[in-house]
């Protein structure tokens, strides 16, 4: 039966590959993330073993905060312990290591590199030593406090030849340098895309850092011992108050490795999962192929069992066939995507990441992994068509009409309204204080329940559908109507991709537009004056203070202040011991650092008790929820560790709470005046001097910034705008996900089309002998596929609009943010889904053409 | 058998299957059908009997329930010994496979295999070589030997019906039903099918039990059971075309 199973199958192969559409493509995605996943991974572990390929000891502080994204920052090295570990035994040479914010600017004045979503720029040092991450190209290494080098890729964007003079800005500002050479990182001429600028150590410590401080030292050794037992030695030697580490080069290489796959990961890993779900919305199309094919073989099956095969032998038989559409979908699929992976790196490279990929990697587990959840998905998805098959009677054999295997519409009628009412209590329990948890639980039951309707409903929605089309398009559209609604299972299946990927988006477009009009009002209010200067700095580097304090100082500038972050640990001490140190917990927490001597009047963040003048170097203010939550109040004490380790005993001073305090803690930026690592402002609010000329004022600030090589200039309005369409990048995503299931959704559109035309070739045989023209066979098919992706857009809308308002009200504590429809989206949504029904139709409407009649009507 | 065998109109002995008081009723109340209304009888072996009777006389419906394709509503049916009222649907399957052959007027054959693989299939579900000597003389005698690999799509309508026998036969079952076989053919064509399946009782051995409207098709039978209203209207041993036309006339009168 196997053989003949193989023979089966093999004998359908253009249906096999057909089928296999739906599991190609979501496969595809997959392999193409993981593909795109491993190159990266592969091409930075080859970078940082080279790069560090002459770092035999790594010396560090042991204060670290962790941060998001996998991120950390570490407190910096005193330049002393350089000499400490040079006199050690078996120290050939030891190098200071800096690696931070800095900012070549262009000759035509624009800083190079993007501002925001950008790869990252970096100051560092140039150094002769072995040890050091960089190789000279051309020129020599700066010497002394005028000169620097740039990597090979920046200075080739900027033009910049040996002898030019480069602007850089960094904390202490903009200052202007003589380009002495051009180094490159490893063998690439810059990692990621990333600009580096590089000094001398003391030049590079006291314009980067913090005058006599380093990020960490790297050491090379003579090779008469191993690199732990000079780690070992350096170790032993390290003054212990300083609480210094040593680590191996063969650590340090993979602890880097380590963090920039953490980073890339976060990237990756929400790929992959886009690729599930993808493939999830394809099963659905696995599973309406199925069981369309299992109807149309329904005599066949039955004759199987009239003559002595099995339940067994028939389900089997289906599910060896959708194991072979897996397998051979999931290898096309992988194929696909490997060049899809090549797409998304000419993706990144156009968004101005330049990802060095060298080479492709394709690890025998993306392959693996990809077949897995291919065949997984298919043959689960085939499992119920599959189990149907068998169950056929075998006296279908012997009946010519498909026997109707309707099941009980009631029973689904009952399952669904009970799956829609629990999971819209869950909602409606959400909106209620229930954990966001149950509104998920709540969205996913209202949508099982929903496919589960479908059928039901499916049949009456498609004919109101289809009124207009079978007025308007005569006998061909009565037809395409009819052929709708006559399977209303298949039809709401087919439906069923449309219907998730609209009513997704039109919840979350609803709820985008709800929030962007609550941001709007919320900044409106807050901010009272006329200038912002912000930076979309992703926590790495911003405005330098100085620069806050230059506009400050303008000549028409009536107030100006600067609002910036920074991470802290925070202990408790009334906390139990335990909770702080067995946790050992490295975790930072976001405080807002403010200028509370030039806040007060021109942004208001909320402050519900205290005076934020009273925040002074050691005063905090503390978000009100949290403090109810932690049982905090104002006199309460606080310990916050700096990332240098430095420990402040703060005290709880006030309040804030709304929607324009970014962070839950704000502290004066006086608290972090001395720190090695210095903190930078965001956003710089300014307020022009009444009877100053608007247009002067902002172009002396312009002057500056420009200068600086820093920041975007808005207005008021401007800003806002911009603060509110913050949440467009959190729509982006959500219309990726549509894209997938649009696509998605067209694939199952034409197999289904297709299968109901190769069942109906009779019907159209018959309907071309009686006089059909070719063009009304394709009328109907087309409009068929109309009413259907119609079908899933318009109740798609309907339940994403219903959702919509769900979540606002869930998500609104005291009603602050209302429910805003987003009129347009949705209408593009419906114009969207009627053209794919129009262009998934193209194809099957042709084949529908070439139906041959005199085979149509004679086959048996 | 512990039972007392119910009366029949031949001993039953010699029967590779029969019915007893065998009722087949569809729907209820006012569009009731009582396709079989108290049918007994057997079908010997080694024996090609015709069954014949009015289109709605309940033919087909006896052979099914006979088959173990569908179920009485009362009475009993027995393949051999063995009573198919008592056997689930797993023991059913392997029943049709191994002791019941199919020919049905159309749709026989598996599209996506070839004639030899349509022949065997039964062999093959049931996981068993077969007898080849056997098989090389059943397609010896439906004389098919140069169309073996050819697919259903592309042998005539009487060449598939052969195959269709040839593949009732393979397994060597007790009783091959075949529901007007000829149905679809011309009369050329439907005599080759009809000689084979003759031969097939003669010189193979094997007991046939075929449904026909065709007084002719029936002529080749040793034995015609004769339905109406779903009860049986009468017999004829060794017919002729013409025996059965008159007996028809006068049924009909
Ligand atoms: N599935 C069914 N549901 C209801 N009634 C049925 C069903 N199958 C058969 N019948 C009825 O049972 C009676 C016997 O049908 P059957 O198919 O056995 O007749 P037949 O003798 O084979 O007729 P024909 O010569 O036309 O093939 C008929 O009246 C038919 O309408
Ligand atoms: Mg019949």
């Amino acid at each position: 039966m196997f053989r003949l199973a193989i023979k089966m199958t093999l004998a359908r192969t253009g249906r096999l590959v057909l089928t296999s559409l739906a599991v190609i493509l979501g496969t595809a995605f997959l392999s193409g993330t993981f593909v795109f996943r491993d190159t990266i991974n592969q091409t930075f572990d080859r970078l940082f073993a080279d790069v560090f390929r002459d770092v035999d000891a790594y010396v560090r502080s042991t204060t670290f905060l962790e941060l998001d994204f996998g991120g950390e920052q570490r407190a910096a090295t005193p330049v002393s312990v350089l000499d400490t570990v040079r006199g050690i035994e078996g120290v050939t040479s030891a190098t200071g290591d800096i690696q931070a914010f800095a900012r070549v600017i262009g000759k035509d004045g624009e800083p190079l590199g993007s501002e925001g979503n950008g790869p990252p720029t970096f100051g560092g040092i140039a150094s002769a030593d072995s040890a050091g991450l960089w190789s000279i190209e051309t020129g020599r290494l700066p010497v002394g406090p005028n000169e620097v080098v740039l990597d090979t890729a920046t200075a080739d964007n900027g033009d910049f030849v040996v002898g030019d003079k480069v602007r850089v800005v960094a904390v202490r500002g903009a200052r202007e340098f003589t380009l002495v050479g051009i180094a490159s990182y490893g063998d690439i001429s810059s990692p990621g895309g990333a600009t580096f600028a590089l000094f001398d150590q003391p030049t590079a410590s006291e314009f980067l850092l913090q005058p006599g401080f380093v990020d960490a030292i790297l050491v090379e050794g003579d090779d008469s011992v191993s690199d732990e037992v000079l780690a070992q030695r350096i170790n032993e030697a390290l003054p212990a108050d300083l609480r210094l580490e040593t680590l191996t080069g063969a650590e340090i290489t993979a602890e880097v490795q380590g963090q920039i796959k953490d980073v890339l990961n976060i990237f990756s890993t929400f790929l992959i999962v886009f690729s599930y779900i993808a493939l999830g919305i394809g099963s659905f199309v696995i599973y309406n192929v199925f069981s369309i094919t299992a109807a149309q073989r329904q005599r066949e099956n039955a004759l199987l069992r009239a003559i002595g095969a099995s339940r067994r032998q028939v389900s089997r038989a289906l599910l060896f066939e959708s194991s072979a559409m897996g397998i051979v979908g999931s290898v096309i699929g992988f194929g696909i995507g490997i060049l899809l992976s090549q797409l998304l790196n000419a993706l990144l490279k156009a968004t101005g990441f330049e990802v060095p990929t060298q080479g492709l990697a394709i690890a025998p587990n993306s392959f693996i992994n990809t077949l897995v959840a291919g065949v997984l998905v298919t043959v689960s998805a085939a499992w119920f068509p599959a189990r149907r098959a068998g169950r056929v009677p075998p006296l279908a054999a012997l009946r010519d009409t498909a026997l109707d295997t309707a099941g009980s519409i009631s029973r689904r009628v009952i399952i669904g309204m009970v799956l829609v009412v629990a999971g819209g209590a869950g909602m409606v329990a959400a909106m209620n204080d229930a954990p966001i948890q149950i509104l998920g639980l709540g969205v996913l039951g209202v949508f099982s329940g929903i496919l589960v309707l479908g059928p039901a409903i499916a049949r009456p929605i498609a004919l109101s559908i289809g009124l207009p089309v079978a007025k308007l398009r005569g006998a061909s559209g009565v037809m395409a109507r009819q052929n709708a609604a006559r399977n209303p299972k298949r039809t709401s299946r087919t439906a069923a991709p449309v219907l998730l990927g609209v009513a997704l988006v039109t919840a979350f477009t609803a709820l985008a537009a709800s929030i962007r009009s609550e941001i709007r009002d919320t900044f409106g209010d807050a901010f009272s004056g006329d200038i912002a200067l912000t930076v979309d700095s992703q926590g790495f580097g911003g405005i330098p203070l100085t620069i806050t304090d230059q506009i400050s100082a303008l000549d028409g500038v009536a107030q100006a202040t600067g609002v910036g972050f920074t991470s802290v640990r925070l202990i408790d001490p009334n906390e139990p011991a335990s909770a702080t140190q067995a946790g050992a917990s490295q975790r930072g927490v976001f405080v807002q650092t403010i200028n509370p001597s030039t806040i007060v009047g021109l942004f208001d963040l909320g402050v519900t008790e205290g005076d934020l003048t009273t925040l002074g170097r050691d005063g905090i203010f503390v978000d009100a929820d949290r403090a109810q939550s932690k049982g905090w109040d104002i006199g309460s004490r606080l310990q916050i560790i700096r990332v240098d380790g430095v420990v402040v005993d703060a005290e709880v001073r006030g309040f804030v709470s709304g929607d324009t305090s970014f962070a839950n803690y704000v502290a004066s930026r006086d608290m972090f005046a001395d720190a090695p690592s210095p903190i930078f402002d965001a956003f710089v609010y300014i307020k022009v001097a009444e009877g100053a000329v608007f247009d002067d004022v902002r172009d002396r600030i312009a002057a500056i910034s420009s200068d600086a090589g820093i920041g975007t200039l808005q207005t008021k309005d401007e800003f806002i705008d911009d603060q509110a369409a913050q949440i467009n990048q959190v729509l982006a995503l959500i219309y990726g996900l549509l894209v997938l299931s649009i696509i998605i959704a067209i694939v199952g559109i034409v197999i289904t089309l297709l299968l109901s035309v190769f069942e109906r070739r009779r019907e159209i045989g018959l309907l071309r002998a009686v006089g059909m023209t070719k063009s009304q066979v394709r009328t109907t098919v087309r409009w068929e596929s109309v009413i259907t992706s119609l079908l899933g857009a318009v109740s798609g809308v309907v339940l994403g609009i219903v959702m919509g308002i769900v979540v606002v009200a869930a998500l609104s504590d005291e009603g602050d943010i209302t429910f805003r429809l987003p009129v347009n989206a949705t209408l593009w949504i419906v114009f969207i889904s009627f053209v794919l029904g129009v262009v998934a139709a193209v194809y099957p409407a042709w084949r529908a053409t070439k139906v041959n009649i005199v085979e149509a009507i004679s086959a048996v | 058998m512990t039972t007392l065998p119910p009366p029949t109109l031949q001993p039953t002995t010699n029967s590779a299957a029969r019915a007893a008081a065998a009722h087949k009723v569809y729907g209820s109340g006012d569009s009731e059908v009582r396709a079989l209304d108290g049918i007994d009888v057997a079908f010997e072996k080694g024996k090609f009997t015709a069954i014949m009777g009015p289109s709605g006389s309940g033919k087909s419906t006896l052979m099914h329930c006979i088959a173990g394709l569908d179920s009485l509503t009362s009475g009993s049916v027995f393949i051999g010994d063995t009573n198919l009222s008592s056997l689930n649907d797993k023991e059913l399957t392997e029943l049709r496979r191994e002791k019941v052959g199919f020919v049905f007027q159309a749709f026989n054959l598996i599209p996506t295999l070839n004639a030899y693989e349509n022949i065997t299939l039964p062999l093959t579900l049931g996981k068993k070589k077969g007898d080849s000597a056997w098989i090389d003389r059943v397609i010896d005698t439906i004389s098919l030997r140069d169309r073996l690999d050819h697919r259903p799509s592309e042998l005539s309508g009487g060449q598939q019906q052969r195959v269709a026998i040839a593949r009732a036969l393979a397994s060597q079952p007790d009783i091959i039903f075949a529901d007007e076989p000829t149905g679809n053919l011309d009369s050329k064509t439907g005599s080759e099918v009809l000689t084979f399946m003759r031969r097939a009782v003669t010189d193979l051995g094997q007991t046939i039990v075929m449904v026909t409207h065709d007084a002719v098709a029936a002529s080749y039978a040793d034995r015609i059971v004769f339905l109406a209203d779903g009860r049986v209207a009468g017999e004829m041993f060794s017919p002729t075309a013409q025996k059965v036309l008159d007996y028809l006339k006068r049924l009909g009168e």
